[in-house]
């Protein structure tokens, strides 16, 4: 048993039956096909030993967004718990197919990146294509697929031409959908962080793995993030600070790969310690002083939702806290547990409606507000907005650069 | 970034504290681990259970014993922030009526009376006067709701003298077949076919009953519960009311929801799930504190600190098999009996109560913390709620009574 597994044993004992955090999950809200943290989490996890079955397996209907967490007043680490059961269950049954392909996000990417994208986009609004892909390998039909893009971010940036006059270095992380679906979320932050004094290092990664994470998949993860550390570690130990705009990606660099896959080397370590959200980034320079603030007046009334992803990192709202320092702009946080989406998992077939019904308080917020506009940090939560309202929406670091006014 | 105040803790004393120094325009934060006693306390306000009359009890014990919260925040703290809440509670639709001269006596889950001072709108018809006007009472519940028996309450409400009986509902249909929890309920009666279908059922025993008034379980919605007490008075002719469950408390909840509108009008920010793990300070003054994130704690800053991060429940203090009371999220210097073998009396249900629930933070006059030797360990930090040492407020009823004097002292400072 490593140390976290230790803890989280032992975090089963300070559970004190509460309900509070099956009262905030927001899948327990809408079906009953999940009874909720407390049960598939300190409850059950008595039940689970090595070498013997697995006691339940609704635990799978777990979409990972931590509001569990959060809430629970003695500090059970209830969606780490889940996580690991629903690996155990994978280990013993095998993944399925569908999970396999949802969770390479990257993969899925990289084939459908390119020149050919918006054929292949196009293809895929086909309701008969969206048709075979729920049959055969079970996503959704109705479900939101990015569109690729026609270029990669690291295209790009391989041809971006950066200023000179840079003093300090920070490494990005793009992740799978920068790089793949939307460039135009890394260009935004290479002008905000360059607008800002750095220069930035774009380091050789893959997927983060993540979507193997959650997909019960810990092989594969684990040698994701493997690599993902040895590409990275150099510029942690020179104190260069890792950054992304990707809030599952960085919850997942930082601790999501130590702590669910068990992975604590002092390599891993250091990574974990020397990522960055890139609004965490921007706060800290702001609360020293350091972020420019020579902001164009945006006269705008937008409602923003902070990720679950996000909330998980445990830092309050960075992102509102430095957009705050635009003039003019008001943002109404949506106050929503959760978008439904969870990454993979609103895209499967049997939890399409559980996503869609998860995400109905946030859908109603954005309408409510009469924007043309939404801002989230997620991509997969920004899809599944638009998906639920039609409303189109933007990573916050695009309104960043837009109140600075740089050319994009 | 740069706070005015944080508020550590976001039970009703924080909560209380946030809203008078955002009110009085500054920037102000919220910082808690988890939700607290809001969600499973019952949403009633004790201000001290023992006496007929609290408020001229509280008079007197504030004169004998001048090291307890109330005296330290002061009568006029407490009326006040009563004034407050109930404001807090009238701007949310969910008004809080009672008196702080006459102890209400409400029936609990187990059809006891219970005193306490303050209750939602839509429990005051359960109070026991109403009770004894000789007409019947119908309690009423779902089988599927677990730890509400409605033939239980009836009949220890029956063994005081209070004519009751009870049944239980048909669940009207709904998607769900398993799970119900209070606030999963409560989600139902949100739902107006759902309520309407239990106002049919409740309409018919009441005819046939001639009940005057009907106990349901306190799970009717939870935003607008008041317009459902009112809705199902007009469909049974009879007076409704609820009574608090086993947590997770749905009445509380609505509190709370309440205080979360006030604070976030007046400008204040929460962060849940912040768990603070230590502060940095030199000499007396506190810089900063630290809350566990990923992969490396968060640092705040603040020019002032309030800790409400509750007793033993709440995890503020912490009790170790060593025989050491610790206070946990600044490490603060507790009060305790000096020993372990001090901690509790021979008889588990010692009137007296155990020496070990007085412990907590001793404060001056302005809060402050204080050391063994009297000293005032941060001048910018003020104590507040069930975390004070020198009283022992489960005991005493008066857990909301403390927490709301000395937040509303702590905003006002
Ligand atoms: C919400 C809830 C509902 C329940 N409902 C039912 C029910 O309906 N029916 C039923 O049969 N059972 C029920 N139970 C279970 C039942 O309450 C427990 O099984 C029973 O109380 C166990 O008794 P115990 O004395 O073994 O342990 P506990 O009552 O848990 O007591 C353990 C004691 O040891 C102390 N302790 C732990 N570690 C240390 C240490 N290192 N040093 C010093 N002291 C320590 C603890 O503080 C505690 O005082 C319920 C439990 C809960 C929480
Ligand atoms: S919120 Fe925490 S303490 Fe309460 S039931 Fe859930 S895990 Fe247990
Ligand atoms: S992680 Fe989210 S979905 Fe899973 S149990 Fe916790 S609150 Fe529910
Ligand atoms: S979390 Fe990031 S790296 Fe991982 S799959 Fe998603 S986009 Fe790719």
């Amino acid at each position: 048993m490593d140390h976290i597994e230790l803890s989280l044993t032992q975090s089963l004992d300070h559970c004190i039956k509460c309900n509070i955090c099956t009262s905030a999950c927001p899948v327990a809200a809408v079906t009953d096909a999940f009874p909720g943290p407390k049960y598939v989490g300190p409850q059950a996890q008595r039940f689970r030993h090595e070498g013997q079955p697995v006691p339940d397996a609704s635990v799978d209907y777990c979409s990972g967004c931590r509001v569990c967490n959060q809430v629970c007043p003695t500090g059970v680490k209830i969606a780490e718990l889940n996580a690991r059961a629903r690996a155990q269950i994978v280990a013993e049954r095998g993944l399925p197919f569908r999970n396999w392909l949802v969770a390479r996000a990257g993969l899925v990417g990289r084939m459908s990146c390119g020149p050919h994208a918006p054929l292949l986009n196009f293809g895929l609004r086909l309701a008969p294509a969206r048709w075979a892909v729920e049959k055969v390998i079970g996503i959704h039909r109705k479900a939101p697929l990015p569109a690729s893009s026609t270029y990669t971010f690291r295209a790009w940036f391989r041809k971006h031409r950066a200023p000179t006059t840079a003093r300090r270095q920070v490494a990005f992380f793009h992740g799978c959908a920068t790089n793949f679906y939307e460039p135009h979320v890394g260009k935004a932050a290479i002008a905000v962080l360059e607008h800002n004094g750095f220069e930035v290092l774009l380091p050789k990664q893959q997927c983060c793995g993540l979507p193997l994470i959650s997909n019960g998949d810990f092989k594969a993860a684990t040698s994701a993030h493997e690599a993902n550390v040895q590409a990275l570690v150099s510029y942690a130990r020179q104190g260069i600070p890792i950054v992304g705009t990707s809030t599952s990606c960085t919850l997942t660099l930082k601790e999501e790969a130590p702590e669910i896959l068990a992975l604590h080397s002092e390599d891993v370590q250091a990574v974990a310690a020397g990522t960055y959200d890139i609004f965490e980034f921007l706060r800290s320079l702001a609360e020293r002083g350091e972020l420019k603030t020579d902001f164009r007046p945006i006269e705008r009334h937008l409602p923003y939702h902070q990720p679950c992803q996000y909330r998980a990192h445990r830092l309050g709202s960075p992102a509102m806290d430095v957009l705050s320092l635009i003039p003019g702009l008001v943002l109404e946080e949506s106050h929503a547990e959760c978008c439904g989406i969870a990454g993979t998992y609103g895209l499967k077939q049997e939890k399409y409606q559980i996503g869609m019904d998860v995400g109905a308080k946030l859908f109603a917020m954005v309408k409510r507000s009469g924007s043309d506009l939404a801002l989230c940090d997620s991509e997969t939560c920004r899809w599944q907005i638009t998906h639920g309202t039609g409303v189109a929406s933007k990573h916050p670091i695009e309104i960043l650069a837009e109140a600075y006014g740089l050319e994009l | 970034m740069n706070y005015e105040t944080i508020v550590i803790g976001a039970g009703l004393s924080g909560m209380m504290a946030a809203l008078g120094r955002a009110e009085r325009g500054e920037r102000v934060m919220v910082l808690a681990k988890g939700h607290g006693s809001t969600h499973w306390a019952a949403g009633c306000l004790d201000l001290l259970a023992e006496a007929e009359d609290p408020l001229g009890a509280i008079n007197q014990l504030v004169q004998a014993k001048p090291a307890h919260p109330y005296a330290l925040a002061g009568v006029a703290a407490l009326e006040q922030a009563l004034t407050r809440v109930r404001g807090v509670g009238e701007a949310a639709g969910y008004p809080l009526v009672g008196n702080a001269g006459r102890n209400l006596l409400m029936p609990t889950a187990l059809g006891a009376l219970r005193p306490t001072a303050f209750v939602p709108a839509t429990m005051v018809n359960g109070e026991a006067r109403q009770l004894g006007d000789g007409r019947p009472t119908l309690i009423v519940g779902l089988h599927e709701l677990r730890d509400f028996f409605p033939p239980l309450i009836a009949a220890n409400l029956r063994a005081q003298g209070y004519p009751a009986e009870g049944v239980y509902l048909e669940l009207p249909p709904v998607e769900r077949s398993h799970d119900f929890s209070p606030v999963v309920v409560a989600r139902l009666f949100e739902r107006p076919a759902f309520r309407a279908a239990i106002g049919r059922q409740l309409a018919v025993l009441v005819r046939k009953g001639g009940y005057a008034r009907v106990g349901l379980p306190a799970v009717l919605g939870l935003y607008n519960a008041v317009e459902v007490v009112r809705e199902l008075q007009a469909l049974t002719g009879a007076l409704i009311f609820e009574i608090p469950t086993l947590p997770t408390s749905v009445p509380g909840m609505r509190l709370f929801q309440a205080f979360e509108q006030a604070l976030t009008k007046a400008g204040g920010r929460i962060q849940i799930g912040g768990w603070v793990l230590r502060g940095e300070g030199s000499g007396s003054h506190l810089h900063a504190v630290f809350s566990e994130a990923a992969s490396r704690e968060q640092r705040h800053m603040a020019r002032r600190w309030v800790l409400a991060t509750g007793g033993i429940m709440g995890g503020g203090l912490r009790a170790e098999h060593t025989g050491v009371v610790n206070e946990t999220a600044l490490g603060l210097p507790v009060r305790t009996p000096s020993g372990r073998s001090d901690w509790f009396q021979a008889r588990f249900l010692d009137e007296a109560g155990h020496p070990v629930f007085r412990a907590g933070i001793a404060v001056d006059a302005q809060l402050r913390p204080l050391d063994a030797a009297d000293q005032i360990v941060y001048t910018n930090v003020a104590v507040v709620g069930s975390a004070l040492a020198d009283c022992d407020p489960i005991r005493e009823g008066c857990l909301e009574g403390i927490a709301l004097a000395t937040g509303f002292a702590a905003g006002q400072l």
